[in-house]
C-alpha cells in the first residue's frame, strides 16, 4: 500500500469515526431504543479514539514524507447541470487542518470524559452526547474542508448543536431563550456565509478552495481574484466569522451561551466554537492578502473585540461571565494576528487558548477553593482594600463601569437596529393580512385574539 | 393628583417611613437564609414558619413561594405500587385524619372514609380544562370503565342500568337520553356487551353532570399580588425578565467578594446610593426600556429621596392597597429571593467574609427593583397599549384586557364523581334518587379532598410505614440485645467516639463487626471543643463549632522547633507559587497577559487530559509533590493559654486547665462514660469532614457541628487535653474518673474518600503501641467495608465489586474533577437515635442514622444532660431533615437544581447559567435518592422527662409539638415504646413483624442499591 493510499484511507477515518457515534448514537434513538451510559459512552469513546489516532497518524505521516497537502475527496453529490451547480465533498489535510482536527479530537474526547461522569443519571444524557457527536462532526468536517460548501455544511453542523446545547436545560425558559438568542446570531453568520459562497461560485465557477485561493498549501496559497473581488467575498466571510466568533457586535452571545452543563460550555463556547471563525479567516488566508482594504477591516474588527472583551471581563463577578469575555479578548487578538499576516502565531495562539480556556471551564467551580489555598499560601486576603480616601469615581469612570455592565449594550442595540425593524415590517403585514382576513370572513378573523395567554392556571386543578 | 402632592403627604408621615422599613424586615424572614456558600448549613427551608404545625405551615409555605409542599402523586402512587405504602396504613391515616366524621355514611352510598380510601387507592385525573375536555370528547373515558374498575362494579353498574332501561324507570328525568337511543340503536336487546358498557357509561357521566349542575359556585376573581402578575397575564410579557436582567448584574457587582477586577464603584454608600450614581449618566445604546431611567435617578437624586420614600411612590404609583402592602412587598422580594436573601445576610453581618454590604442594603434593593418594575411596566405599556405615561391607566388597560378564565367548574365536578362512582360502583339508579341536597353534599365531600390533601394523607401513611417498621425493628431488637452478653470482658479492647452524623452509622457498624470488643460513641462532631481555629499553613482563624456558638477561643498550629526553618522556606515558596498563580489567572483574563498564557496554552492540554482520564493517578502525583511543599509532618497545636483572656495573640491563644477539664468533662459526662471501669487504654476520638474537588457545595458535605468544616483538629485538641496530666486531676474532682493507662488519640475520618488518619502518634507511649495496631487494623479494614457499603448507591459501579476496589473507587472520586456527586451527604437521613449504644448495636440502619450515645443511669436529676444533647441534636438533625425534605419535594423552589450549570457567582453563591437568582438549598443530583420524611427521634427516657424537657425548650417544644419530627421514648430494659402523637405519649404497640437476622452487614445489602428494610446483625462470638 501506498503512501498515498493509506493516506486516503485514514482521511476517510477521520471523517467517518465522527459520523459513525453520530448514525451509532443517533438510530437508536429515532427508534426509540434506550442505549445505557456505559454503551455510549463506549460507543464515543471508540468513534474519538479512533479519529484522533487517524489524524495523528496522518500529521506524522505528513511529517515524515513532507507532503504538506492531501487532498480526500468524495466526488460530487449533487449536481445541477444548467446551474453549474454542484455540491462538492472534498476534505484536506494540510498544516492548518490536521492541528485543527488534533486538537477537535482531543479537546472533544476529553470533554466527552468528563461529562459522562458529570452528566451521569442526567434526564439528558442521551440527548447531549447526541448533540455532542453532531457537534464533533461539524467540527471535523469544517476543520478538514476543502471546499466552500463542504465547510458550510460543517458550519451549519456546529451551530445547530451549539444552540441545542444551549438550551440544553429546556424545562427553564432562560436557557431556551438564550438558545434561540443564539441560533439567530448564527443564522445571521450563516447568511453571510452562503453569499459568500454564492459569490465565489459566481466568480470562479466553482467553490474548491483551491480556485480562490491558489493550489499552494497552507499559508502560501495565492488568490487568483481581483482585490475588489476579494474585498467583497471577504467582508461578507468576515461578517460570518464575527457571528461566529461572538466578536463586536454579536458579543451578546457568548455570556448567553453559558446556560448549558459546564462541559458543553467549556469545550463548544469557551475552545472550539468561538476559534471557528477564526479558523475560517485563517482558511481563506490568500482572500486577506489580495485585499489590504480587507486586512485593516479584520484588525479593526479584533482590535475592538479585544478590547471590549477585556473591559467587559474585568466587571463581571461570576466565573463563567469572566471566562466568556475572557475567550473574546483572545479571539479579538488572534485576528489581529491573522490581519497581520501571523498565520503560524494565530494558529498556535487558538490552540492555546483553546487548551488552557478548556481546563479553566472545566475547573471553574473550584474557583472558592482555589481562593482559599492562594490565600493560605499567600498568607493574605487577595484583594487589595479600598485606600481610606479614595477619590470618589469619576463621571467618565462610572460611565465605563456601567458601560462595561451592559456588555457594551450590544444586544440593544442589535434589537433597536435590526430586530426591531424586522418586527415592524412582520407586524405591518399581519396587520394587512388581518385586515383582508377580517374582510373576508366578515368579522374577528382571529379566534387566537380572544385567548389570553395564560387563561388556565394549573393552581385550578385538584 | 399631581406628584408633589404625593411626596408630600409621604414626606410629612413618619410612620409610612417605618411600616416600609417594618414591612421589608418582615419580608425577609421569608427569604432564603443561606449565607455565603464557603459555610453551608443545612437548615430548615420553612423556618419562617416553624410556629405553625407541619402541614399547615406547608400549606402557607405553598401559599408564599408557589412550592410543591409533597412529592407528586405520582410518585406516591408509584410507593404504593411498590408497597412502600400499604392499605393498611392509607386506612389508618384516614380514620385518624377524619376522626368519627369517616363513619358517617353519605346519602347511601358509603361511608366518608371509604369515598376517601376509593380516591386514595385509585388516581382521580381531572386535568386542566383542556385537558379535561379532549378526554371527554377523545377519549374512550365515557366508553369504557376505567381499568381499576373491579369485576364486580362492572357487572353491578350494567346490571342496574339494564334494569333501569327494561324496567319503568322516568326517562324523561335523563334529557340527553334521546340522543344516546339515536347513538346506540333503540332497540337495546340488540346491543351488545361492548354496547352495553359504552351505554351504561354515557347513562352515568348523563347523570353525574345533571347532579352537578344544581350546586354551582361563582369562580373566584383573579386577583394579581404584584403589577408584573397582571401584566404577565394581560400580555404574556414578564417584566421580570428585563429586571432581574439588570438587578442580577447589580447585585452580583455589590455583594461581590473579590472576583471581579473592578469594583462597583461607590458600592459602600449602600445599594440604592450605589445605584443612583451610576445610572445618573447613560451609555449609549442603553436598552430602550431604561431610556428614561437617568431622567428619573437625577430626579430622584436632586429631590433627595430616599430609598424609602421611593419604594412609598411606587406603591403608590403601583396602587396597592394598604392591606396588601406586606403581600407585594413579601412577593416582591421573593421573585429574586436568591439574591435579596443573600443581601440581607451580608447586611446583617457575617463575620468571616471579606465584604459585609452596609445596614437598608434590602430596602435599597427593593427601591431599585420597584424602581426598574416602573420603567419595565412602562415600556410594556408602550408596546402593548400605546400608553406609557402614566402607571395606573396601564394597569387599567391592562386589567380590561386580562379575561377571567371561566373555568368548567360543572363538567370538572362531574368528572370526579363520574370517576368516584365507577370505582365504587354507584349505579345510575342509586344516583338518580339523589335530591339536589344530596347531590351537593357529595359533590362537595369529594371536592373536599383535593389532590394536596391526598398528598397529605400519602405522605403521611408513607411515613406511618416506616416509623412503624423502625419501631417494630428497635421492639424486637432491643429485646434480642438483652440475651446478649457483652463482647469483652473488663474492658473493651478500644473505644472509639465519631460524629452523630448519619454517614459514619456505617462505620461504627461495621467496626463493631470487624472488631466484636469494640466500643463506640456518637456526639456532636466538634467534642465540645469550640474554637477558631488555624492551621500551619492556613492564612486566616475560622470558627470550628455550630455555627449558632461564637467561640471566644483560639488554637493555632505550630510547627515542631527543629523543623521552624524549613517550614518557613517552605512556606515562602508556597507564598511565591500563591502569587504567580494567582497572577496567572487573573492576567489570563487580560488583554496582554491573556496573549502570553494564550500562547503557552497548549501545557494547559497535559493537566485537561490527566486529571479528567486519570484523576486517581494526578492525584497521587500531585500529592507526592504537593508533599514537598506542604508544612513538615511534625506540628504541635498551641493549646494552653498563659495570659488570662482568650485571643488570637500569642500567650493569648489556647485554653485554661480549668477550661479544658471543663471540656472533657462536658464530652465525657454526654456520652455517660464517667468512671474508670468504663474506659478501654485506647480512646479514639474522631472528627470527620469530606474532601472533592470541582465542588462549590463541598461545605455542605463537612461537618455540621464544625460550621462545615473539617473536624479533624476538634478531634486532635480534645484528645490532647485529655491526656494532659493536670486536667484529668481537675476532671477528676469533677467525678469522671479517667484510669492512669487510658490513652487519647485524635483522628480523622474522610467521608468522601473514607480515609482515616490519626494525630500526634508520636506521643503514644510505647505500652500502647500494641493497642493502637489493633484499633488502626480494625478501622482499616471497617473503611474498606464502609466504602463498599457506600459503593452500592453509585450508579456506576458494579454491585459485584470488591471492597478492596470499593475503596479505590471512592478515593478515585473524591479527586476526580468531573464528579458532580463525591458522595451522597446526608441523603436517605431518617432516624436520630439517643441512647446507649448497648441496645441498638447490630440494628442494620442503612446509613439512615444520626446516632448519639446517651446514658440516662449518668444523667442527674434534672437531666440536664439529655437537655443540652437534645437542645442541639434536635434543631441541628431535623434542620439538617428538613432541608432534605423540602429540596426533594420541591428541587426548582427549594433546593438549587441541576449542579450541572452551576456558576460560582461573586464567590457567595451559584447561580444557574450566567444569569438566574442565587440557587440555595440542596441540589439535585445529592437528592435523587433521598426519601422526603421527617426526622424520627427514638430516645431512650421516660415520656415524663421528655414532657419536662419540653417545657423546658421552647425550640424542641414546637418542632415536637408541631410534628416537624417524630418521637417516640424507648425503655430498652422493658422494649416498651410510647410514641408522642397528638400532644400525648402513647403506648405503640409492635406489629410483631419478623425482624430478620443476619450475620453481617454485607448480607443486608448486597446486592441492591434500593432502600432496605432493618435487620439484626448478630454479634460475632469473640474467639
Amino acid at each position: 500500500m501506498t503512501v498515498d493510499s493509506t493516506m486516503w484511507y485514514l482521511g476517510r477515518i477521520v471523517v467517518a469515526s465522527p459520523a459513525f457515534v453520530l448514525l451509532a448514537l443517533g438510530l437508536p434513538m429515532l427508534c426509540n431504543v434506550r442505549l445505557s451510559e456505559k454503551l455510549q459512552s463506549q460507543i464515543t469513546k471508540f468513534g474519538v479514539t479512533l479519529g484522533l489516532l487517524a489524524a495523528t497518524t496522518i500529521l506524522v505521516l505528513m511529517l515524515v514524507t513532507g507532503k504538506r497537502h492531501v487532498p480526500v475527496e468524495l466526488g460530487h453529490w449533487v449536481t445541477i447541470e444548467e446551474e453549474h451547480f454542484h455540491f462538492h465533498l472534498k476534505f484536506v489535510f494540510d498544516r492548518l487542518s490536521v492541528p485543527f482536527t488534533i486538537l477537535t479530537f482531543i479537546l472533544c474526547g476529553t470533554v466527552g470524559a468528563f461529562a459522562n461522569v458529570y452528566l451521569h443519571r442526567d434526564a439528558g444524557y442521551q440527548r447531549f452526547f447526541l448533540l455532542y457527536a453532531l457537534f464533533l462532526l461539524g467540527m471535523v468536517i469544517s476543520s478538514l474542508a476543502g471546499t466552500i460548501e463542504t465547510l458550510f455544511f460543517g458550519w451549519e453542523l456546529v451551530g445547530l448543536s451549539s444552540a441545542l446545547l444551549v438550551a440544553y436545560f429546556h424545562e427553564r425558559p432562560g436557557p431556551v431563550r438564550n438558545g434561540h438568542r443564539v441560533w439567530t446570531i448564527y443564522r445571521i453568520a450563516d447568511a453571510a456565509f452562503l453569499i459568500a459562497a454564492l459569490t465565489m461560485h459566481h466568480l470562479t465557477g466553482a467553490g474548491d478552495f483551491d480556485r480562490m485561493i491558489g493550489k499552494d498549501s497552507w499559508p502560501m496559497g495565492v488568490s487568483a481574484i481581483e482585490p475588489w473581488q476579494a474585498l467583497a467575498v471577504g467582508s461578507l466571510l468576515l461578517l460570518a466569522a464575527a457571528g461566529k466568533s461572538g466578536m463586536v457586535p454579536f458579543s451578546g452571545w457568548l455570556p448567553r451561551a453559558m446556560e448549558g452543563p459546564t462541559p458543553s460550555s467549556a469545550v463548544f463556547y469557551g475552545a472550539l466554537s468561538v476559534h471557528l471563525g477564526t479558523f475560517l479567516l485563517l482558511r481563506v488566508s490568500p482572500l486577506l492578502a489580495a485585499s489590504l482594504t480587507l486586512r485593516i477591516l479584520v484588525i479593526v474588527l479584533g482590535l475592538i473585540s479585544a478590547v471590549f472583551g477585556s473591559m467587559t471581563s474585568r466587571v463581571q463577578s461570576d466565573v463563567k461571565n469572566a471566562l466568556a469575555f475572557a475567550s473574546l479578548t483572545q479571539v479579538g487578538i488572534i485576528t489581529v494576528e491573522i490581519g497581520l499576516g501571523w498565520y503560524y502565531i494565530a494558529l498556535i495562539h487558538m490552540i492555546g487558548h483553546a487548551c488552557l480556556r478548556t481546563l479553566q471551564l472545566l475547573r471553574a467551580p473550584s474557583i472558592l477553593k482555589d481562593r482559599q489555598m492562594l490565600e493560605d499560601a499567600v498568607g493574605a486576603r487577595l484583594d487589595k482594600k479600598k485606600p481610606e480616601n479614595a477619590p470618589p469615581p469619576t463621571p467618565f469612570q462610572l460611565w465605563l463601569y456601567q458601560f462595561a455592565m451592559h456588555r457594551g449594550n450590544l444586544d440593544s442595540m442589535l434589537d433597536g437596529w435590526v430586530v426591531r425593524p424586522f418586527l415592524w415590517m412582520f407586524r405591518l403585514f399581519d396587520s394587512f393580512e388581518r385586515r383582508w382576513t377580517n374582510f373576508l370572513s366578515g368579522g374577528e378573523s382571529r379566534e387566537s385574539d380572544r385567548l389570553s395567554p395564560y387563561s388556565d392556571s394549573l393552581e385550578d386543578v385538584i | 393628583m399631581s406628584k408633589l402632592e404625593l411626596e408630600e403627604e409621604s414626606s410629612t408621615d413618619g410612620n409610612h417611613e417605618h411600616s416600609v422599613r417594618r414591612l421589608v424586615e418582615n419580608a425577609a424572614r421569608f427569604l432564603p437564609t443561606q449565607g455565603p456558600i464557603e459555610v453551608f448549613v443545612l437548615l430548615n427551608n420553612l423556618q419562617a414558619f416553624e410556629d405553625q404545625p407541619f402541614h399547615q405551615a406547608l400549606k402557607a409555605a405553598r401559599e408564599c413561594y408557589q412550592a410543591e409542599p409533597y412529592l407528586s402523586e405520582q410518585e406516591y402512587r408509584r410507593l404504593y405500587a411498590k408497597g412502600r405504602i400499604t392499605d393498611e396504613d392509607l386506612e389508618a391515616v384516614v380514620m385518624a385524619d377524619l376522626g368519627q366524621r369517616g363513619l358517617k355514611v353519605i346519602n347511601g352510598l358509603g361511608m366518608i372514609a371509604e369515598l376517601r380510601f376509593a380516591m386514595l387507592r385509585h388516581p382521580i385525573h381531572v386535568g386542566p380544562d383542556a385537558e379535561l375536555r379532549w378526554v371527554v370528547a377523545e377519549t374512550d373515558a365515557l366508553e369504557r370503565f376505567r381499568d381499576q374498575t373491579t369485576r364486580i362494579n362492572r357487572t353491578r353498574i350494567i346490571t342496574s342500568t339494564r334494569k333501569w332501561l327494561n324496567g319503568s324507570g322516568n326517562r324523561d328525568d335523563i334529557p340527553e337520553l334521546a340522543s344516546l337511543f339515536e347513538k346506540f340503536g333503540h332497540d337495546s336487546s340488540r346491543w351488545s356487551d361492548v354496547g352495553w358498557e359504552a351505554f351504561s357509561l354515557q347513562l352515568l357521566w348523563r347523570i353525574c353532570l345533571k347532579g352537578v349542575a344544581c350546586s354551582h359556585k361563582p369562580a373566584e376573581a383573579n386577583s394579581f399580588v404584584r403589577p408584573r402578575d397582571l401584566m404577565l397575564h394581560a400580555t404574556g410579557d414578564d417584566i421580570n425578565r428585563n429586571v432581574h436582567d439588570v438587578l442580577i448584574r447589580f447585585c452580583a457587582a455589590y455583594v461581590d467578594q473579590g472576583y471581579s477586577d473592578w469594583t462597583l464603584p461607590n458600592r459602600d454608600a449602600g445599594f440604592y446610593e450605589s445605584f443612583l450614581a451610576l445610572y445618573e449618566t447613560k451609555t449609549a445604546g442603553l436598552n430602550s426600556w431604561l431610556s428614561g431611567l437617568a431622567c428619573d435617578v437625577r430626579r430622584l437624586k436632586q429631590e433627595h429621596i430616599s430609598a424609602e420614600q421611593c419604594i412609598e411612590h411606587t406603591l403608590t404609583e403601583f396602587g396597592i392597597a394598604p392591606a396588601n402592602r406586606e403581600a407585594f412587598i413579601t412577593q416582591s422580594l421573593l421573585s429574586l429571593a436568591g439574591w435579596a436573601g443573600m443581601v440581607w445576610q451580608l447586611e446583617l453581618g457575617v463575620d468571616w467574609v471579606v465584604h459585609n454590604v452596609p445596614k437598608e442594603s434590602l430596602i435599597g434593593m427593593l427601591a431599585v427593583q420597584l424602581l426598574l418594575e416602573r420603567h419595565a411596566i412602562r415600556h410594556i405599556g408602550r408596546e402593548a397599549f400605546g400608553e406609557s405615561d402614566s402607571i395606573p391607566q396601564i394597569l387599567a388597560l391592562a386589567r380590561q384586557k386580562v379575561s377571567q378564565p371561566e373555568p368548567m367548574k360543572r363538567e370538572r365536578r362531574a368528572f370526579l364523581l363520574f370517576q368516584v362512582a365507577q370505582m365504587l360502583g354507584w349505579t345510575p339508579l342509586e344516583l338518580l334518587q339523589l335530591t339536589d341536597d344530596e347531590w351537593q353534599e357529595i359533590s362537595d365531600e369529594l371536592e373536599s379532598f383535593p389532590s394536596l390533601e391526598r398528598r397529605r394523607i400519602f405522605h403521611e401513611a408513607f411515613e406511618r410505614k416506616y416509623v412503624h417498621a423502625t419501631l417494630d425493628a428497635f421492639a424486637t431488637h432491643t429485646a434480642r440485645r438483652r440475651n446478649v452478653a457483652s463482647p469483652w470482658l473488663n474492658r473493651p479492647d478500644f473505644q472509639i467516639v465519631t460524629c452523630i452524623d448519619d454517614r459514619e452509622e456505617s462505620f461504627r457498624r461495621h467496626l463493631e463487626e470487624v472488631l466484636p470488643t469494640c466500643e463506640t460513641f456518637g456526639a456532636a462532631g466538634f467534642f465540645a471543643v469550640a474554637m477558631n481555629y488555624r492551621g500551619a499553613a492556613d492564612a486566616f482563624y475560622k470558627p470550628l463549632c455550630p455555627a449558632v456558638i461564637k467561640p471566644v477561643h483560639y488554637v493555632q498550629e505550630d510547627v515542631g522547633y527543629t523543623f521552624e526553618g524549613e517550614h518557613q522556606s517552605r512556606a515562602q515558596i508556597r507564598r511565591q507559587i500563591g502569587l504567580f498563580s494567582h497572577a496567572f489567572h487573573k492576567r489570563s483574563r487580560t488583554f496582554l497577559g491573556g496573549i502570553l498564557t494564550g500562547v503557552l496554552g497548549t501545557l494547559a492540554s497535559v493537566p485537561l487530559v490527566a486529571r479528567v482520564l486519570f484523576p486517581h493517578l494526578t492525584a497521587r502525583i500531585r500529592q507526592r509533590f504537593g508533599s514537598l511543599l506542604q508544612p513538615p509532618p511534625v506540628t504541635n497545636l498551641q493549646l494552653e493559654r498563659y495570659e488570662g483572656d482568650p485571643g488570637p495573640t500569642n500567650g493569648h491563644i489556647g485554653y485554661s486547665v480549668d477550661e479544658m477539664a471543663g471540656v472533657v468533662v462536658r464530652l465525657l459526662r454526654d456520652m455517660g462514660v464517667t468512671k474508670s471501669e468504663h474506659f478501654s487504654r485506647l480512646f479514639v476520638i474522631c472528627g470527620h469532614g469530606s474532601s472533592s474537588l470541582n465542588n462549590p457545595h463541598e461545605s455542605s458535605y463537612c461537618c455540621g457541628a464544625c460550621a462545615g468544616k473539617r473536624g479533624g483538629p476538634n478531634a486532635r485538641a480534645f484528645a490532647q487535653m485529655a491526656n494532659d496530666w493536670r486536667v484529668r486531676t481537675k476532671v477528676a474532682a469533677q467525678g469522671v474518673d479517667i484510669p492512669d493507662d487510658t490513652f487519647f488519640v485524635g483522628s480523622y475520618h474522610n467521608t468522601c474518600d473514607d480515609s482515616v488518619v490519626f494525630y500526634d502518634l508520636d506521643r503514644l507511649p510505647a505500652s500502647h503501641r500494641e493497642d493502637l495496631e489493633v484499633a488502626r487494623k480494625a478501622i482499616e479494614e471497617a473503611r474498606r467495608r464502609n466504602a463498599h457499603e457506600r459503593c452500592r448507591r453509585f450508579g456506576t459501579v458494579p454491585l459485584s465489586i470488591s471492597a478492596k476496589d470499593a475503596l479505590r473507587h471512592v478515593e478515585a472520586r473524591a479527586e476526580d474533577i468531573s464528579q458532580p456527586r463525591p458522595e451522597y451527604d446526608h441523603a436517605t437521613n431518617s432516624l436520630c437515635i439517643v441512647g446507649r449504644r448497648q441496645w441498638s448495636r447490630g440494628l442494620f440502619l442503612d446509613r439512615r442514622a444520626f446516632l448519639t450515645s446517651y446514658d440516662p443511669e449518668a444523667d442527674n436529676d434534672e437531666h440536664s444532660v439529655l437537655l443540652g444533647i437534645l437542645s442541639a441534636a434536635v434543631p441541628v438533625c431535623s434542620g439538617i431533615n428538613l432541608s432534605f425534605y423540602f429540596s426533594t419535594v420541591d428541587n426548582v423552589h427549594y433546593g438549587s437544581g441541576s449542579k450541572l450549570p452551576h456558576n460560582v457567582a461573586s464567590l457567595v453563591g451559584v447561580m444557574e447559567g450566567t444569569s438566574s437568582d442565587l440557587r440555595t438549598g440542596v441540589y439535585q443530583q445529592v437528592c435523587e435518592i433521598h426519601e422526603p420524611m421527617r426526622l424520627t427521634f427514638v430516645i431512650e427516657t421516660t415520656p415524663e422527662v421528655m414532657l419536662s424537657i419540653m417545657e423546658r425548650n421552647a425550640v424542641i417544644n414546637r418542632l415536637i409539638r408541631g410534628a416537624w419530627v417524630h418521637l417516640a421514648v424507648i425503655d430498652p430494659a422493658t422494649s416498651e415504646i410510647q410514641m408522642f402523637k397528638n400532644g400525648e405519649f402513647q403506648v405503640y404497640q409492635p406489629s410483631g413483624a419478623k425482624l430478620n437476622e443476619v450475620e453481617s452487614s454485607l448480607e443486608c445489602y448486597e446486592g441492591s442499591r434500593d432502600h432496605l428494610p432493618f435487620f439484626s446483625i448478630h454479634e460475632t462470638e469473640v474467639a
